[in-house]
């Protein structure tokens, strides 16, 4: 397991370099200079160039590589805004803030909304869709695979703002979301995300429907599953011992990966619901061509979705003792 | 992913709108003369604007009607607050909150209720500035009692100090007229006259900036700058205080001096806004200090603000947003419906849109040519494509009314009755200089309403006779590549606003000939003898009046006798607030609702 462990998390250092020049090699590629936006109107060769050089955007791209993975590993006392411990992403082009203090204040709205969405789209998801695999043929598992159907087809960018219409400017069921701390006051801030978990789980919960059920019907037709049937187990014994078990894997694969990729920025949800997470960021580094949040982001994404890949792997060794890792 | 990849697609589209510096609203609807409407623009114009005196420039501000004080105002606004030292202050954004948060020597003091008059007065000041010799030397004197908002008092020191600041090269946004006229070169040459600003010891020499007292700030200039009360006045240039001047991080820590502080400041999230004690409203004739909090939610796209702002419920009752505008899928919505009336606000930004014809190719040193793109363009298409009448008005010249001295009645190509242009008297022309079917390449920005926008033009240029060949730009090189001098594009449109409501921003950046420069806002690149001479008198001019008349002008020259450029189209914006929002009104100089007159009912 330990070995395991430390040749997962090796493999994701060298993704996340890999992934850290690819991004620099990208943003340098891109005909859009961060010093223009900032350049003002009357905007002349001169003035552009002193902005290049505050931002150190005319050393060579190698260099400023250097320096960025320099910094990262043990952080600098070289910038003008002030200290930036490691690990140390630099400061914003555009707010002048701390990459990744701005990162981790950003961290804990994109986790309440992921943690919350998916709690309640594991319970709906999965509980519908075993629903449906153990009625199957019935008129619920019908309504079920027809509702996940057309459910799992919307988008956020649909429901969203058709539920935010709906429940909240016409109605008003539910509150305006936005994100309050939790420390400050649970109660807002189990409000105020209220709708977000509903819309971001209702098209999660329907592939997770399909996914369950499905999953689940494959383990129901394997030959272990038989042979215990044959042997005069229960089916609910059966269903529930044998089957449920053997249909997580596939799940839990997949269940990682979006818990990750939740994780590293929720970019359409945050987005509709006005809610200053992750996503958010990564939307505004691209906006403003502002490379150290850019890669701040992107290095802080990835890192959560090979996190959980690992997470994933490991798990697998839990749920089928078939599974050795070595 | 994919999901991602549509929201970035969508942003780079807005980020080159941001870019072009224009409205990018869409959508609403697209009528033509309503005669009522354009009456009701004609009364926003712009008076012309005079320099006041020390009357003017006594404090308190004189009351707006119905306002009572109290309450907590909550600030709905799509981007978060990137810089709040002064010195980086230059985009509209920052330049609302700054008129809570920031005085300067000099600012604008709306002279009606309707925020379409203004004057400038001192506001630290006590007057608009005096000077003796046409512009050269400017003598300004602070006023008694005016402190920052630890208590401190503000002195000529602090003065010197905040214009000594702005040398440094750690600032590097802000506007740089001042700088440039101290040191009396263009360019960012301005920097050699104090390298380092006033941190290594150095400080501007007394035969340029004299603070011989406390009270007391001369600027002496080489050249006349009778527009010195006017650059005064932007955020750019409000004080900073020496004591607690932190350089890069002032930015995050500013030492106020506005009627609010800030309590707290989470960038890209919130920021609250609470009374400053240190403030006094005798010493200030332009500002309010009737809401007791301003809460910023930061992150609220146009559309979410317009939505929480037109249902009115809760919090959002006493709900307005300084800059966000109503988005084009509401926009006539808002703008039909009778019950919105009282909780919206339109009126002009300060952009110009224009369509350059490039002077320095062979075919277009022909005058008859250009005034027959002049007659055929339709600029139907363009305010079209900007959501119609409602978010764009057709122009008669490159002032805009936001400006002093716009004269309406101008429209020398008949665009106002014709907006989709006179493709006859244009064949006519081009017939008459033998070059009908002549090759004409027309250069456009690949944003949506590039797109739209230059095809139909391209269409109406071509029923006069044009052979008319559409090249895209991508926005985000699209100024870099239709200011190289040796572009191949012979019209390309672009917009311009003026840095205060004068045409001396305006005007000499984009029609002296002497700038023609790569890189340089000379788009046209036009180099008229009179038109550079006349520059350099009126700039002379220490009457803003006289020089405001002047400007409208050489405007009217440019237009109706160079034929260098086309206007197309005066940008406008409209702003909504919840029903309990009181002292509700679109200022033009700010181009936006202004903060400083707001009260909760």
């Amino acid at each position: 397991m330990l070995r395991f462990l430390v040749r997962r998390f090796l493999g994701a250092v060298v993704i996340l370099f890999l992934l850290s020049i690819v991004t620099f090699l990208m943003f340098f590629g891109m005909p859009r200079d961060p010093a223009l936006l900032m350049c003002g109107k009357t905007c002349n060769p001169q003035s552009l160039a002193n902005i290049h050089h505050v931002l150190g955007l005319d050393k060579s791209v190698p260099e400023q590589y250097w320096i960025f993975l320099h910094n990262l590993v043990t952080g600098s006392d070289q910038f003008a805004q002030g200290p930036c411990p490691a690990p140390c992403f630099g400061y914003s082009y555009h707010t002048n803030e701390q990459v990744w203090g701005t990162l981790m204040d950003r961290l804990p709205t994109t986790v309440s909304l992921t943690l919350g969405g998916a709690v309640c789209f594991l319970i709906v998801g999965l509980g519908t869709g075993l629903l449906a695999a153990w009625r199957r043929g019935t008129l619920i598992d019908k309504a079920a695979t027809a509702g996940a159907m057309v459910l799992s087809s919307m988008q956020i960018y649909f429901l969203g703002p058709l539920a935010l219409a709906i429940l909240v400017y016409q109605t008003h069921w539910f509150d305006k979301p936005a994100y309050n701390d939790f420390t400050a006051d649970p109660f807002t801030w189990f409000t105020g995300l209220i709708l977000p978990w509903v819309v971001l789980s209702t098209i999660f919960a329907a592939q997770y429907t399909r996914m369950a059920r499905s999953s689940m019907i494959e383990q129901l037709q394997e030959e272990h599953v038989r042979t215990a049937r044959a042997k005069g187990m229960s089916r609910q014994y059966v269903f529930f011992r044998y089957a449920w078990r053997g249909s997580l894997i596939p799940i839990v694969t997949i269940f990682g990966i979006d818990l990750g990729a939740l994780l590293g920025g929720a970019i359409i949800t945050e987005y509709t619901f006005s809610l200053p997470g992750l996503g958010q960021l990564a939307v505004q580094s691209v906006f403003f061509s502002d490379l150290p949040l850019l890669l701040g982001v992107m290095l802080f994404s990835a890192s959560m979705i090979l996190l959980f890949n690992i997470i994933v792997d490991a798990c697998y060794a839990f749920i089928d003792p078939r599974v050795r890792l070595a | 992913m994919s999901r991602g990849r549509h929201v970035y697609g969508a942003l780079s589209v807005l980020a080159a709108g941001a870019l072009v510096l224009s409205g990018c609203s869409k959508g609403g609807s697209d009528s033509g003369g309503d005669n009522k409407k354009q009456q009701e623009n004609a009364k926003r114009q712009q008076a012309s604007i005079k320099f006041g005196d020390a009357a003017d420039s006594t404090g308190p501000a004189p009351d707006v009607p119905g306002a009572k004080a109290g309450g907590t105002m909550e600030v709905l606004q799509r981007d978060s607050y990137a810089h709040l030292d002064p010195g980086q202050i230059y985009v509209s954004d920052e330049g609302s909150l700054a008129t809570l948060l920031h005085r300067g020597l000099t600012g604008y003091k709306a002279t009606s209720n309707d925020g379409a008059q203004h004057e400038v007065v001192g506001d630290l000041a006590t007057d608009s500035g005096a000077t003796t010799d046409g512009g050269k030397t400017w003598k300004y004197t602070l006023k008694d009692g005016i402190k920052f908002q630890d208590g401190s008092p503000i002195t000529s020191k602090d003065v010197r100090h905040s214009l000594e600041r702005l040398f440094a090269p750690f600032i590097n946004q802000g506007p740089t007229y001042v700088q440039q006229w101290l040191a009396d070169s263009p360019g960012t040459a301005y920097r050699k006259l104090l390298k380092d600003g006033p941190y290594k010891g150095k400080h501007l020499p007394t035969s340029i900036l004299e603070t011989p007292d406390d009270k007391t700030i001369v600027f002496h200039f080489k050249t006349a700058h009778p527009d010195l009360p006017y650059a005064l006045a932007m955020a750019g240039y409000a004080v900073v205080s020496q004591k607690g001047d932190t350089k890069e991080k002032y930015d995050k820590t500013p030492v106020l001096t506005g009627p609010y502080k800030i309590q707290s400041f989470k960038s890209g999230k919130s920021m609250v806004l609470v009374k400053n004690t240190n403030w006094d409203p005798k010493t200030d004739p332009i500002r309010h200090q009737y809401v007791d909090q301003f809460n910023i939610t930061f992150n609220q796209q146009y559309e979410t603000s317009t939505k929480a702002l037109l249902a009115d419920s809760g919090a959002d009752q006493t709900g307005l947003s300084f800059n966000n505008q109503v988005d084009a899928g509401n926009l006539s919505k808002v703008l039909k419906d009778p019950s919105m009336k009282s909780r919206t606000v339109s009126g002009y930004q300060p952009y110009v849109g224009q369509m350059n014809i490039n002077m320095s190719h062979p075919a277009l040193k022909d005058k008859t040519v250009r005034e027959a793109i002049a007659y055929a363009l339709p600029v139907t298409p363009f305010v079209r494509a900007y959501g119609g009448t409602d978010a764009m008005e057709v122009a008669g010249g490159l002032i805009s009314p936001t400006v002093s001295g716009y004269d309406a009645a101008f429209d020398p190509w008949g665009k106002k009755k014709k907006p989709a242009g006179d493709p006859d008297k244009a064949k006519e022309l081009l017939k008459k200089a033998g070059k009908l079917n002549m090759k004409l390449t027309f250069g456009y920005i690949n944003t949506p309403e590039g797109q739209q926008y230059s095809t139909a033009m391209a269409a109406g240029l071509k029923k006069a006779g044009f052979n008319v060949q559409r090249q895209e730009i991508p926005a985000e090189t699209y100024y870099d590549q239709v200011s190289k001098l040796d572009n191949n594009y012979d019209i390309f449109h672009t917009a311009w606003g003026a840095d205060w409501p004068s045409a001396s921003t305006v005007i000499p950046p984009l029609y002296d000939g002497r700038v023609i420069a790569d890189g340089a806002q000379n788009y046209s690149q036009v180099n008229d003898p009179k038109v550079n001479s006349e520059i350099d008198r009126i700039n002379q001019i220490t009457d803003p009046v006289k020089s405001a008349a002047e400007w409208e002008k050489l405007d009217q020259y440019l237009v109706k006798d160079v034929v260098n450029v086309v206007p197309t189209g005066d940008y406008k914006q409209t702003q909504i607030a919840g029903s309990k929002v009181g002292g509700l009104v679109y200022d033009d100089v700010i181009g936006g609702i202004d903060p400083r007159r707001l009260y909760i009912k």
